[in-house]
């Protein structure tokens, strides 16, 4: 059976499965603990069991002693929950996060637009009129209807605070079965059931730093919830949006974001198309989002806070060039679920989110 | 009195770190900060803030010895029993112990130089963090050397080599190769030091150093050794994240930081791997139950995992460093050609040397199926025969050494393997040689560091390496036996062949007299 972790001083809490260790569960829900050697020997992830009960599993005797097992104390990489617990890792505070419970939210699908031809805006409308409490930037799993274990994640594309109706913005993936069956058989009046908020991508308004958000194909999503929630709120540090899409009938919301920076003196917006026909009527960048980002700031990111969102090939080379142009991984933020791929492949541990 | 009654917020760990240990730096007032840590600067690394730098491990003084002394509690009653218990009758074969000899005389002696070294640093950086993180780090070198001398000693009692370690590492001529290392790494620059040791061995090539020895000991049933191996590799974590976060902080800080960081990457890496090249020879030929060849070793710890983390390097501009090229081709050579000479020299050096046997020989043609047989094979199987026919191989010739990594003359040319790897440099009026373009330019960058070298070769040559008493002018005089006695080598006992050798001798009377009655 499953047990609640609960990760202090985040204070969050997540599901462990039956014999899945806490170090495996927190990865797989974007709380990164520091690790190395995976296997126990090294010591790196230890932490403190507050309270519950844990199995200590293949942890060496060196790298926990037998006066730290009686501490508390065991090894993330190979404990395994034997009841709810809470844990205190060696892992900083985040002063924005406020840590909303995960609650399923049952409801109607009351819109479907076409936003371009791959991409269509899903409206659910939660039942009773209830509002599904979250920050934005973050996700729900969509339960896909009639299929009792398809669900799928979806960034929240309202802003928080819009009332009882949620907005997803769905990719179709060719072959993909959730995606094909949202963009082919979905239709308004279909139940579905959200459960939500998940992840860690919110905003660091607590930093006071220029907001820098560069977003690919339906990684809009995030960033607009973001970008909608800041101006709402009178945000007045510098809002800088680099959105790319492969030509101009992929890109979408344009106008709204065209409005907004009229609107508000501190929101810039810069669309980059990356194939775009030659001699189109369009006047503003071309290439990738990376490009478009390098050229808008001339290669200085210093002093943002930058949130990236989209395809990891996108995220890969923006990663590249903000730390070309002197911004560093505390101050990049990556909406990335480290998959069990992710964990098969050889990493090093020089980087801890990318 | 009323008790303050604030609802403060339990301290994260943290916080409790930054309190215990960057709260108890302070600006000096009557001496400037320039004078108080004066070779911060020369290097030519700029750092703006040292704030920046983020602990990459968070241990305060009182856990440290309380989990230290734990760590040697459990060490120590393991050696006891091992050694109460006869444990070195349990081992393969005492072949072996030939291992340990290397282990104690070349590498233990570095454990305790890197104790210097990051003692000598945490002193010399102005920032607090990376001071506090060297300043344990050199503790935890100097438990190393000691647990590690401690679990070796035993053997002392009943084996020959072991004697004079530290006295060995400063005379025997093939010690100058690890010795050379470390003392190139210490007088050079803090952040310098950090790059070679911090990064580049404890980061990048340690696996290939300790997991080679630990696996070692377990295979061949040295519970002693593996015990201080596992109890080392507890500390091995910290010492990793030092070395990547001083990389990462340097890179950070200053864009002017890179190509200076990238020249000493691909110093430390190339002066690293030919330091190895007593670790490939161990594994492919000494340890006489084998964990794997070199050459796998090397694929697995270099190959996949240094490939992923300069992938991430790569990011500040950091590329995969020019040597690891050669690298790719050596690591089917080195291990042959290194073994091939401590065979011809070992009657000059501290441990026992031998032939593989004919199912080694078949062992290395499986794992080295493009070049034992083609290269090395036909080099054994002649000074097989050579001594069968009682004319058994000792080279009385001393090699030409490498001005850099000081390793003897024995590589061949990366793009032809019949053929010795020679270059060379000059610098005001003398030629030097080296054994590979990395060594060169290494030397060519700071010739005036490389040329005051203490070259074995050369010393013996200028009658350095004599006892006070030795007379060259006698007829009798014998060089080699007088250089053996400067060494304190016992001659006959430590050296020459296992097959013939006390060790061999004792090891087989003392297993029968536990066995039998």
């Amino acid at each position: 059976m499953s047990y609640e972790l609960t990760i202090e001083p985040l204070g969050q809490t997540i599901t462990v499965e039956d014999g899945q260790t806490i170090l495996d569960a927190s990865l797989r829900h974007g709380i990164y603990l520091p690790h190395a050697c995976g296997h126990g020997l090294c010591a790196t992830c230890k932490v403190q069991v507050l309270d519950g009960e844990v199995e200590h599993g293949e942890a060496s005797t060196f790298a926990l002693m037998d006066f730290e097992r009686e501490e508390g104390k065991t090894l993330a990489c190979c404990a395994i929950p034997q009841s709810d617990v809470t844990i205190e890792a060696d892992i900083d505070e985040e002063p924005d996060a406020r840590n909303i419970p995960v609650e399923d939210f049952p409801g109607t699908v009351s819109r479907i637009e076409t936003l371009t031809p791959t991409i269509k805006a899903v409206f659910v409308k939660l039942d009773g009129g209830a509002t599904l409490p979250f920050q934005s930037g973050q996700y729900v799993n969509l339960h896909i209807p009639g299929h009792e274990r398809l669900t799928r994640p979806f960034s929240l594309a309202n802003p928080p605070g819009a009332g009882d109706e949620i907005e997803l913005n769905i990719r179709l993936v060719p072959g993909g079965a959730a995606t094909g069956y949202i963009h082919q058989q979905m239709a308004v009046g279909d139940r579905v059931t959200v459960a939500g908020p998940y992840g860690r991508f919110f905003l660091r308004t607590s930093r006071k730093t220029p907001f820098l958000f560069l977003a690919g194909g339906s990684g809009l999503s995030s960033p607009r919830s973001m970008i909608l929630d800041l101006l709402a709120h009178g945000e007045t540090q510098p809002i800088t949006l680099v959105y790319g899409a492969r030509n101009r009938a992929e890109l979408y919301y344009h106008d709204e974001f065209v409005a907004l920076a009229k609107a508000h003196a501190n929101f810039t917006y810069v669309p980059a198309l990356s194939d775009e026909p030659e001699g189109s009527d369009w006047t503003s960048a071309r290439g990738y989002v990376h490009d478009a980002a390098r050229a808008h700031f001339d290669n200085d990111f210093r002093g943002h806070t930058a949130y990236l969102c989209g395809p990891p090939m996108m995220i890969d080379a923006c990663i590249s060039t903000l730390m070309q142009g002197r911004l560093f991984e505390r101050d990049i933020f990556v909406e990335k679920f480290i998959s069990a791929a992710d964990a098969q492949q050889v990493r090093s541990p020089f980087f801890k989110k990318f | 009195m009323d008790m303050p009654t604030t609802t403060k917020k339990k301290l994260g760990i943290k916080e409790k770190y930054a309190l215990m240990t960057r709260g108890l730096d302070w600006e000096t007032t009557y001496q400037p900060m320039d004078k108080v840590f004066p070779y911060a600067k020369f290097e030519g690394i700029k750092i703006h803030d040292w704030d920046k730098w983020e602990d990459p491990f968070r241990l305060t003084m009182d856990a440290y010895w309380k989990y230290q002394a734990e760590k040697e509690r459990k060490l120590y009653a393991i050696l006891d029993a091992f050694n109460q218990n006869n444990g070195h009758l349990g081992i393969t074969d005492a072949r072996y112990v030939n291992t340990l000899k290397l282990f104690l005389n070349g590498i233990s002696p570095l454990e305790y130089m890197a104790h210097r070294g990051f003692a000598h640093v945490g002193r010399q950086f102005p920032g607090v963090g990376p001071r506090v993180a060297c300043q344990m780090q050199s503790l935890d070198e100097m438990r190393h050397a000691q647990t590690q001398i401690h679990s070796m000693s035993n053997y002392n009692r009943y084996y020959n080599g072991f004697h004079s370690f530290p006295e060995m590492l400063q005379k025997v001529w093939y010690m100058s190769v690890p010795r050379s290392f470390f003392d190139d790494a210490y007088t050079s620059g803090p952040f310098e030091f950090m790059v070679a040791i911090g990064f580049s061995f404890e980061y990048v090539l340690t696996n290939l150093l300790f997991v080679p020895f630990v696996s070692g000991a377990a295979y061949n049933g040295d519970m002693g050794a593996m015990t201080f191996g596992f109890s080392a590799q507890s500390d091995e974590a910290r010492h990793m994240t030092l070395g990547l976060e001083c990389i990462r902080f340097m890179l950070e800080q200053d864009p002017d930081n890179i190509p200076i960081v990238q020249k000493w990457i691909d110093k430390w890496t190339w002066r690293g791997i030919r330091v190895l090249t007593l670790v490939a020879m161990m594994m492919d030929y000494m340890l006489p139950k084998k964990v794997m060849s070199w050459k796998e070793a090397w694929e697995i710890y270099f190959e996949e995992n240094a490939t992923a983390l300069f992938n991430d390097l790569a990011r500040y501009g950091i590329k995969m460093p020019d040597c690891a090229k050669q690298a790719l081709i050596d690591k089917e050579h080195i291990s042959h050609q290194a073994w091939a000479t401590f065979y011809q020299y070992s009657a000059v050096s501290n441990f026992h040397g031998w032939l593989p046997s004919s199912e080694e020989m078949d062992w290395l043609s499986a794992k080295y199926p493009d070049t034992f047989d083609q290269y090395y094979r036909p080099r054994f199987e002649h000074w097989a025969k050579e001594a069968a026919e009682g004319r058994r191989f000792y080279n009385t010739t001393l090699p030409q050494l490498c001005q850099v990594c000081q390793i003897p003359m024995i590589f061949t040319e990366p793009t032809d393997p019949t053929q010795i790897c020679y270059r060379e440099s000059e610098f005001e009026g003398d030629k030097y040689h080296f054994c590979s373009d990395h060594c060169k330019n290494i030397f060519d960058d700071e010739p005036e560091k490389y040329v005051q070298a203490w070259l074995p070769v050369q010393q013996i040559y200028q009658g350095n390496c004599f006892m006070p008493d030795a007379d060259p002018t006698k007829p009798d005089f014998n060089p080699i036996e007088e250089v053996l006695r400067y060494y304190n080598l016992q001659n006959g006992r430590d050296n020459m062949d296992y097959v013939g050798s006390e060790d061999e001798a004792n090891f087989r009377a003392w297993r029968q007299t536990s066995t039998q009655n």
